[in-house]
């Protein structure tokens, strides 16, 4: 009798199915993203203002976790049950293309609208070629630096280092190693090392993306730069080691001085009191140079309302749109012509966020670039341990690219 | 008189002494050691957003801040029902299947017995990550995208179930068994009167198996619901760590709640869990 009475109750939660269905006329447009709840709250109210403009589009939004989007959009592709849209990665974006996931937008997107866009964005959609998709948020890193620890050391907390000499200076002038203290702290991967790269004259690829660059001397002055930050000037406080302690965490606690970081960094770092500055990336040989995060919105071409969503997607990237976007959360709009709509008193570190995106480098557009970052990482860290030189590690990843450019030459001809 | 005797008594009550306080100390270390990830999460949790990582062991001042938030601006409350539903009646459901199975294999005969025994033991070589895939088109193929059954029914076949209560049930007296026949006893009441009431420490462990592992499944509950209002808590809790940043103290409210369940439920069958795993592991 018990045993009946429970599995009744659960024959009940069983038949507890929700439905999914769509019902009523018209078209719906699901799009998966990964925003924060502050950034949802914008983009549901984007969502609203569309739907009132376009009565026959319905936009459905579903929240994902930014970490289970990857297997859950590969899973829905191999099964057909993709979305219309998804948010991704800027980096998972040519992957997607790669594969012939992705609607390319080329027929709908008229000059107008791409020429507003900010061209760094832009760049992050194009692949061989095609547009791939409309930039959803963009970033790059900055020069992010303790206002009280420049003050403490005598230097002005107005006046951050514009060069890479300067920035040695400075970094040697608040480094107090007995107690703990260090005017830098860096993370040790590909992406996190681009700025010194970049501002070298150094690329992770040849303009073709067939070659490996990191092994020439740009890519190797740049690198060697950060290395000697760390063994030779000692400025470094070691961050990037395994038990060290994060640049973002020591920055926090007044243990680093300097540190690189985003415009994502900025609330947090207001939230904990801390009286900070944002500069520049300090320029090299090659003048000032920053790398590009963020992400971009991707019609999957098993959409069967690819004309609606780019419909959607146009709203989203439109100047009001962005307009808003920006001054509620902070963050650079992709649109250029909102430029000079932004309260930069609201958001006083915007400014110098959308000066660095003229200097900012894209990634090279390749489906690998995942890979190539997991096998250069260990190469640099190999660099920094002082195990190899800095040539020797960058010929080293060198080879491993080259494998990893063959194969995905080899991927694109069988998948033509 | 008894001095001579005596001493090598207080010896031995001396040593034994040692022996306890050596076996205390070690036995209070391995407890900090295990409960220090615990403390430290609840710590965090009742730290202010943006204090996580300040050094002070004790926040100043505590805030039961995060514990709203979890529930109000972020779905928990819904996250946890849906938890709750998946894994109790996964847990249920796969815990009598598993038996009934268990049941047929040990006490029925039938032709090529062993030979289909082995071949469900064999499947579980067969990485579970490989499965996901092809239950999802046939998940989908069914329409049950975006339902509960999604979520339940492809994982109530377990194969480890099916052989850790066959394990046991073989150890059951055929004699008991029998009797129950000769007096007119059905299959289904040999099952409920017999073999269910003897076998009950293993099953009520296959069940906290189970639970748990529906507890915290993540993967499969992620790809099979589209909607947030079936979002269990392990999808909720991946909400915490965004492209940026982690929102470390909200994470650790939320993860503090989450293993409110799965202790209970252990303190209650303690009992039955501990024996149940030993036995598994000496009658297996």
């Amino acid at each position: 009798m018990r045993y009946a009475a429970i599995a009744l109750l659960s024959c009940l939660a069983l038949s507890l199915a929700c439905g999914g269905e769509q019902a009523g006329e018209g078209v719906t447009i699901t799009v998966w993203e990964t925003y924060n709840n502050e950034e949802r709250a914008v983009f549901l109210s984007l969502v609203e203002e569309f739907q009132a403009a376009n009565p026959g589009i319905t936009v459905d939004p579903v929240n994902i976790p930014f970490d289970g989007l990857e297997p859950k959009v590969l899973t829905a592709l191999a099964t057909n049950t993709a979305p219309d849209i998804v948010r991704v990665d800027v980096g998972f974006l040519p992957k997607l293309a790669m594969r012939g996931a992705v609607h390319p937008l080329d027929e709908y997107a008229s000059a107008r609208v791409t020429g507003e866009l900010r061209p760094v964005t832009l760049a992050s959609c194009r692949i061989d070629g095609h547009l791939y998709g409309m930039p959803d948020q963009v970033n790059g890193l900055c020069l992010f630096y303790h206002k009280d620890l420049f003050a403490e050391a005598g230097l002005d907390p107005e006046d951050p280092p514009e060069t890479w000499e300067e920035f040695v200076d400075c970094a040697k002038k608040i480094t107090d190693a007995d107690k703990g203290i260090f005017g830098f702290a860096m993370r040790n991967s590909l992406w996190w090392s681009l700025p010194f790269i970049y501002s070298f004259g150094g690329d992770i690829l040849s303009e073709d993306n067939r070659q490996c660059a990191l092994s020439e001397a740009g890519a190797v002055a740049g690198f060697q730069f950060k290395v000697d930050l760390y063994s030779k000037h000692r400025v470094e406080g070691g961050a990037w080691r395994a038990g060290g302690v994060r640049d973002d965490v020591g920055f926090q606690s007044r243990k680093y001085a300097m540190v690189f970081n985003g415009p994502w960094a900025v609330r947090g770092l207001q939230a904990a009191g801390i009286d900070f500055g944002v500069a520049l990336i300090p320029a090299g040989p090659a003048g000032h140079a920053t790398n590009v995060g963020g992400n971009n919105l991707a019609v999957l071409s098993t959409s069967m309302h690819p004309e609606a969503a780019y419909k959607f997607l146009e709203h989203i990237v439109s100047k009001e749109s962005q307009a808003r976007w920006a001054n509620e959360l902070g963050q650079i709009p992709v649109n250029t012509a909102a430029d000079a709509m932004i309260d930069l008193d609201k958001h006083p570190y915007l400014g110098i966020f959308m000066e660095q995106m003229k200097y900012a480098v894209p990634r090279p557009q390749v489906g690998s670039y995942p890979e190539i970052e997991n096998d250069t990482n260990p190469e640099m860290q190999a660099a920094l341990d002082g195990k190899k030189t800095v040539q020797q590690a960058m010929d080293a990843a060198c080879k491993k690219i080259s494998v990893i450019l063959e194969e995905e030459e080899l991927l694109k001809e069988s998948l033509k | 008189m008894g001095g001579a005797s005596a001493d090598p008594g207080k010896a031995r009550v001396r040593a034994r002494r040692v022996r306890t306080v050596i076996l205390y100390a070690a036995l209070t270390l391995a407890a900090v050691v295990v409960l220090f990830p615990f403390f430290w999460m609840i710590v965090t949790a009742l730290k202010m957003p943006g204090h996580a990582f300040d050094s002070e062991i004790l926040p100043r001042p505590p805030t039961l801040d995060n514990f709203r938030r979890v529930f109000t601006e972020y779905g928990f409350m819904r996250y946890f029902l849906n938890s709750g539903i998946v894994s109790v009646s996964s847990g249920l459901f796969a815990t009598l299947f598993a038996a009934l199975a268990a049941y047929a294999f040990v006490f029925k005969e039938f032709r090529g017995r062993d030979k289909i025994f082995a071949a469900i033991i064999a499947s579980m070589m067969v990485p579970g990550l490989m499965y996901v895939v092809p239950q999802f088109a046939i998940v989908k193929k069914l329409g049950w995208m975006n339902t509960y059954r999604a979520m339940i029914v492809p994982h109530l076949a377990n194969a480890f179930g099916l052989f850790l209560l066959r394990q046991y049930m073989v150890t059951i007296p055929r004699s008991l068994v029998d009797a129950a026949r000769i007096d007119g006893a059905s299959d289904f009441q040999v099952f409920g009167h017999i073999v269910v009431p003897l076998t009950l420490p293993v099953i009520a462990t296959l069940f906290l198996l189970t639970f748990q592992f529906h507890w915290s499944n993540f993967l499969w509950q992620l790809i099979v619901a589209n909607r947030e209002s079936l979002y269990t808590v392990p999808v909720g809790l991946a909400m915490f760590k965004q492209q940026h940043e982690q929102l470390y103290t909200l994470k650790m409210a939320a993860s503090a709640i989450s293993i409110i369940p799965i202790s209970v439920i252990f303190v209650f069958a303690q009992k039955y869990f501990i024996e149940g795993v030993t036995r598994g592991a000496v009658k297996g």
